[in-house]
C-alpha cells in the first residue's frame, strides 16, 4: 500500500522490491501507481512499482478482433531506480516522476520503439528529494510537488525554476489546477488544502479539512491524498472522508461515506467516480449518494484515468495493487483487462 | 480451348433448353410438319386436318411466348419494388441514426442540466444551515433600537452628573464664599478688639 492508515506515512521507508521483470512473484507484489493516455489516444502508458512504464496499444485491445496479446503491453522500459508515483502527458511528451527525478519521454519516439526503430529521449529535469506529483498548466510550466514540503514551478521549454510556492508543513500529496482562475491546489501531509495564485506565488486560502467535523475520521488520520478541481468545486479525501466544496464559499457542501480512503477522484458528467482502498470503482452524485460501486480486479485501487483525447476509444481504466489494470468501456462494467 | 467452349456451349443450350425443351421441340416439329405438309401429295382433308393441326401448334407456340413475356414483365416490377423498399429501408436508417445522435446530445442536456441541479442542491443545503435573512435583519433591527435606547439612557445619565457636578460646585463655591467671609470678619472684628484696647488704654 501507498499509506498505511495510522495516520503517518513516510516515504522514506519505503523499500522497493528488489527483484523485476515479470516473473511470477514479481508480478504478485506488483503495484500500479499511475496512468496516462498518449495525446492521441490510442496508447497507454503505465507506471508501477518497480519503476517501469509499459505502453499499451488501445486500438488494438478495444478492436474486435483482438486477443490475449494485444491486453499486453506493447513496449516495456525501466524509468526509474524507485517507484513511479506520476506520468503525466503534454502534447508531445510523456513525464514520470520517480524516486527524486523527472524524465520526459517523448511520445512519438515511445511509439515508434513499436516499429523497432528509434532510441528513448530522457532527460533528467532535475533532482529532488522524492518527487510525489507533477501537474501541468496551459503556459506550459510544470507544477511539481516535492517531498520538501514546496512546491516548484518549473518552465517546460527552458528548463528551470520559476518559482517555489512555500506553505506547507508536511509532504505534498497532491496537486490540482483552477485553470479559469489560475490557482493551483495542493493537498498534503499535514491535511491542509491550500489554494496558491499562480502569478503571486502565495497561498491564497489554507483549507484544513480534518477540523470540520462533518469530513474529519481520526482514526484515518489527516492526510490528503485526493484533490480535483472542477473551477467552482473541489473534491477532497484521504484520511478524512472524500467531500465537495465549494470553492467561493470556501464549505464543504456533500460527504461522501465511503469505507477507506480515497486516492484518486475525477468528475465526470454529472458524476464523480473515485478510487481508493477498496476493489471497486464508486460513482457518486453531487448530492452526496453513492450511486453504484463497480469491482474492480485490484484489491486496492491507486489511480484512475478517463481518455478524453480520443473518440473512439473513450475508456476509464483503473490500477492499483496487482499487475492488471481494468479497462472500463462502459462504466458500469469491466470490458477486460490489460497486464503488464 | 475447343472442348472448353463446346462444354460451355453445351451447357448453356442445356440450360436454355431445359427450361423451354417443349417449346423448342414444339417450333421443330411444326417446321417438319409445314415442310412436309407443303410437300405432301395427301388428301385435302388429311391436308386441312395438318392445316389445324399446326395452327395449334403455332398458337400452343404463342401462348407460351406470350407467358414468357409477361414473366418477364412482372420480374421487372418486381425488381422495382424491390428497389422502392430498399430506398425506403435505407432511409429509414438514416433517419434512426439521425434520432439516435439527437437521443444522444439530449442525454448529455440532461445530464448537465442534472449536475447543475445537484450543485444548486448541495449549495442549498449549506444555505439553509445559515439563519433567514429576514431574521437576521429584524434581530439586527432589535439590537439597534436597544442600542439607541441605551445610548439615551446613557445621555440622560450623562446629563444629570452634568447638572449636579454644577450644582455641587454651586454649593461648594458658595461654601467655600462664606467661610471666606466668615473668617473675614473674624479677622476685621479681632482687629477691631486690639485697637480699641490700645486705644483705651491710652485713655
Amino acid at each position: 500500500n501507498k499509506k498505511n492508515c495510522s495516520g503517518t506515512s513516510h516515504f522514506s521507508k519505503w523499500v522497493t522490491c528488489p527483484f523485476k521483470g515479470r516473473h511470477g512473484l514479481a508480478l504478485l507484489h506488483m503495484s500500479v501507481f499511475s496512468q496516462s493516455f498518449s495525446p492521441c489516444g490510442r496508447f497507454l502508458a503505465a507506471a508501477n512499482n518497480y519503476g517501469e512504464i509499459a505502453l499499451f496499444s488501445l486500438s488494438s485491445a478495444l478492436s474486435p478482433d483482438a486477443t490475449e496479446l494485444s491486453q499486453k503491453p506493447i513496449l516495456t522500459f525501466t524509468a526509474h531506480e524507485g517507484p513511479v508515483f506520476c506520468l503525466l502527458s503534454t502534447d508531445s511528451q510523456l513525464l514520470s516522476a520517480g524516486n527524486g527525478e523527472i524524465s520526459a519521454w517523448s511520445w512519438a519516439e515511445l511509439i515508434k520503439k513499436v516499429m523497432g526503430r528509434g532510441k528513448i529521449l530522457s532527460s533528467c529535469l532535475m533532482t529532488l528529494l522524492l518527487v510525489s506529483l507533477c501537474c501541468l498548466s496551459q503556459d506550459n510550466s510544470l507544477i511539481v510537488g516535492g517531498g520538501d514540503n514546496n512546491i516548484h514551478v518549473m518552465d517546460l521549454e527552458q528548463g528551470n525554476f520559476k518559482s517555489v510556492l512555500h506553505g506547507h508543513t508536511d509532504y505534498i500529496h497532491c496537486l490540482s489546477i483552477r485553470e479559469r482562475e489560475g490557482e493551483i491546489l495542493s493537498g498534503g501531509e499535514d491535511g491542509a488544502v491550500r489554494i496558491w495564485d499562480c502569478r503571486t506565488g502565495q497561498s491564497v486560502h489554507c483549507i484544513e479539512v480534518y477540523k470540520y467535523e462533518s469530513c474529519a475520521r481520526p482514526q484515518y488520520g489527516k492526510w490528503i491524498s485526493c484533490l480535483t478541481t472542477d473551477s467552482d468545486w473541489m473534491l477532497c479525501g484521504g484520511g478524512p472522508s472524500l467531500s465537495l466544496w465549494h470553492l467561493r464559499s470556501l464549505s464543504p457542501t456533500s460527504i461522501f461515506s465511503l469505507p477507506g480512503c480515497q486516492r484518486q477522484a475525477t468528475f465526470y458528467q454529472d458524476m464523480i467516480l473515485t478510487v481508493g482502498e477498496g476493489p471497486c470503482v464508486s460513482h457518486c452524485l453531487l448530492g452526496g449518494d453513492v450511486k453504484a460501486q463497480i469491482p474492480c480486479t485490484p484489491q486496492s485501487l491507486n489511480t484512475l484515468a478517463l481518455n478524453t483525447n480520443s473518440t473512439e476509444h473513450r475508456v476509464l481504466t483503473v490500477g492499483g495493487s496487482s499487475d492488471h489494470i481494468d479497462v472500463f468501456t462502459n462504466l458500469s462494467y469491466r470490458a477486460f483487462s490489460l497486464s503488464f | 480451348m475447343g472442348a472448353v467452349t463446346d462444354d460451355e456451349v453445351i451447357r448453356k443450350r442445356l440450360l436454355i433448353d431445359g427450361d423451354g425443351a417443349g417449346d423448342d421441340r414444339r417450333i421443330n416439329v411444326l417446321l417438319k410438319s409445314f415442310t412436309k405438309w407443303c410437300n405432301s401429295p395427301g388428301t385435302p382433308e388429311e391436308g386441312f386436318t395438318q392445316y389445324q393441326r399446326m395452327l395449334g401448334t403455332l398458337a400452343q407456340c404463342e401462348f407460351s411466348m406470350g407467358k414468357t413475356l409477361m414473366v418477364y414483365d412482372m420480374n421487372l416490377r418486381e425488381m422495382e419494388n424491390y428497389e422502392k423498399i430498399y430506398a425506403n429501408i435505407e432511409q429509414n436508417i438514416t433517419s434512426a441514426h439521425e434520432k439516435i445522435s439527437e437521443c444522444k446530445k439530449e442525454i448529455q442536456r440532461a445530464k448537465r442540466i442534472r449536475k447543475n441541479r445537484q450543485e444548486y442542491d448541495a449549495l442549498a443545503k449549506v444555505i439553509q444551515q445559515h439563519p433567514d435573512r429576514h431574521e437576521t435583519l429584524k434581530q439586527l433591527e432589535a439590537l439597534d433600537k436597544e442600542l439607541q435606547q441605551l445610548s439615551h439612557i446613557k445621555e440622560n445619565v450623562d446629563a444629570k452628573l452634568e447638572l449636579r457636578k454644577k450644582q455641587f460646585h454651586v454649593l461648594l463655591s458658595t461654601i467655600q464664599e462664606l467661610q471666606q467671609t466668615l473668617e473675614n470678619d473674624e479677622k476685621s472684628d479681632n482687629d477691631d478688639n486690639n485697637q480699641e484696647s490700645p486705644t483705651e488704654n491710652g485713655e
